[in-house]
């Protein structure tokens, strides 16, 4: 029976235990027979002295340079700080001496929770634990966002309803003041310039509702007729009747049309509503200036919100003569003024067509925009 | 003999010509620095110049120091991987 090399190369493989690649090496570094093949070795290794001799030239040349050049001994100057820093070669320690994992099974108290927590997991723990930090303050806003979802929707189905006057607007007004203040303590991203300018964080709070940094949208109800002006001039606005908010997008968001918009900012603040800057407002400027004096007068008295209520009833008296796409508006407007201020979220703005209403809606209308309307107007100072 | 010098030639002439030449000293070069060679033959010169002197050490003295010991230092696994590849060389382009 003939052994082939195959073979061969299987038995040694097994019991020498080497590994395939130097095996194979091992196999074909043996020269296989004749002379010439001896003559071939011999110039291999020629070949391989020369090029071993090639590289410690190279390394002469170097080193002699360097002694020449004088930075051969840079590195042993010092004698002292050589063994301070001499690298460090035991089991269990790093090259600098330190342990690795010491920390790792240490256990330590939460000042907060006091609870034993592990040593990696302390500062993350620590974060929200204690409620700052990026990280947590964005779940916390987020969790308060959501909650503030499901009530919401509560409040809306008592909007709907002829609820108390009085209870609903006061309720709506302490839940938005107390979710400004949570959503400004918990976010980051709090108005610090403002807080400079003024000082303080309470008018912070009424400037964060600009803010919303996690709504896409914004809910009128919470907001006084300047900060409604204010939004209405900027964005769409339009209210989205799935969630109740208005529209952030900018005026041309081409998901609403500027019927809606202009819908929502009569709703929102009455027939003498600033009109669209768009290319429409030339036909609506038009309508609106064959009874100029008091609508233009309306217009201008924007910023004094008490004094909303009669220069409204002024300008609805003289809109009755407007084409027929505002009267519609309009019913509708009294008809939600019958329901005694629902839904609107501008202080005067619902106080309908007759004076009596109007009176009634004042007193009730008059809380809201004497809270806000001054912090508001001090803000727009700063700003400006 | 001259036909074996003429091959010698020939294949001397063909490592370099197709740079298999500059390969070769590159990968000898970067093994050795990775397997401390390097490291080891300049401590080496370290003390062959502290032995000599700084300011009289000629080129020539530390080649006849390194040379005979560089070579003896050189790692098994390198020699033999160059071995290999200077084999195949030939393998591949001897007449």
């Amino acid at each position: 029976m003939t052994v082939t090399k195959a073979d061969l190369q299987q038995i040694l493989k097994a019991t020498l235990k080497i590994s395939h690649t130097d095996f194979q090496m091992k196999m074909e570094d043996m020269p296989l027979s004749g002379p010439d093949n001896t003559k071939l070795e011999a110039l291999v290794h020629d070949i391989y002295s020369e090029l071993v001799e090639d590289a410690c030239l190279g390394l002469c040349f170097e080193v002699h340079r360097a002694v020449k050049q004088g930075y051969f001994f840079l590195d042993e100057t010092d004698q002292e700080s050589m063994k301070e820093f001499e690298i460090v070669d035991q089991p269990g320690v790093d090259i600098f001496g330190q342990v690795y994992n010491q920390w790792k099974n240490k256990e330590c108290e939460c000042p907060n929770c006091k609870r034993l927590i592990a040593a990696s997991r302390f500062a993350p723990h620590l974060e929200k634990c204690l409620g700052m930090g990026r990280n947590s303050s964005r779940i916390a806003s987020r969790r308060l966002a959501s909650n503030n979802n499901t009530s919401k929707s509560e409040s809306d189905q008592e909007d709907n309803d002829d609820l108390n006057d009085n209870d609903w607007s006061y309720g709506a007004e302490k839940k938005a003041k107390k979710r400004k203040s949570d959503k400004s303590q918990n976010s980051p991203r709090r108005s610090k310039s403002l807080k400079h300018k003024n000082g303080e964080l309470g008018s912070s709070i009424s400037a964060e509702a600009y803010k919303y940094s996690y709504n896409t949208g914004i809910s009128y109800e919470t907001l006084g007729p300047d900060e409604v002006r204010s939004l209405l001039t900027t964005q769409c606005g339009v209210i989205s009747e799935h969630t109740k908010k208005m529209c952030t997008r900018s005026q041309r968001c081409p998901q609403h049309t500027d019927e809606q918009r202009r819908a929502v900012r009569v709703f929102l603040l009455g027939p003498s509503a600033p009109l669209l800057p768009s290319a429409d407002t030339a036909v609506d400027n038009d309508s609106f200036d064959i009874p100029d004096g008091q609508t233009l007068l309306s217009r201008l008295q924007w910023e004094d919100s008490p004094d909303i209520s009669p220069t409204d009833s002024a300008s609805s008296k003289a809109s009755t003569n407007h084409s027929d796409s505002r009267r519609p508006k309009k019913k509708k407007r009294t008809s939600l003024c019958l329901n005694s201020g629902g839904g609107g979220g501008g202080g005067g703005s619902l106080s309908g067509s007759s004076s009596s209403q109007s009176n009634i809606s004042l007193v009730t209308k008059k809380k809201r925009p004497k809270v806000s309307a001054p912090s508001i107007s001090s803000i727009y100072d700063d700003l400006n | 003999m001259s036909k074996e010098s003429r091959m010698r030639a020939t294949i001397n002439q063909k490592l370099t010509e197709m740079g298999e030449r500059e390969r070769l000293k590159e990968l000898l070069r970067s093994k050795l620095t990775e397997c401390g060679w390097k490291d080891q033959m300049k401590a080496h010169c370290k003390e062959v110049i502290k032995e000599k002197g700084l300011e009289h050490v000629t080129v020539e003295d530390l080649v006849v120091e390194i040379t005979p010991k560089g070579r003896a230092l050189v790692p098994d696994s390198v020699k033999k991987e160059l071995l290999h590849r200077i084999r195949a060389f030939l393998a591949q382009h001897a007449t």
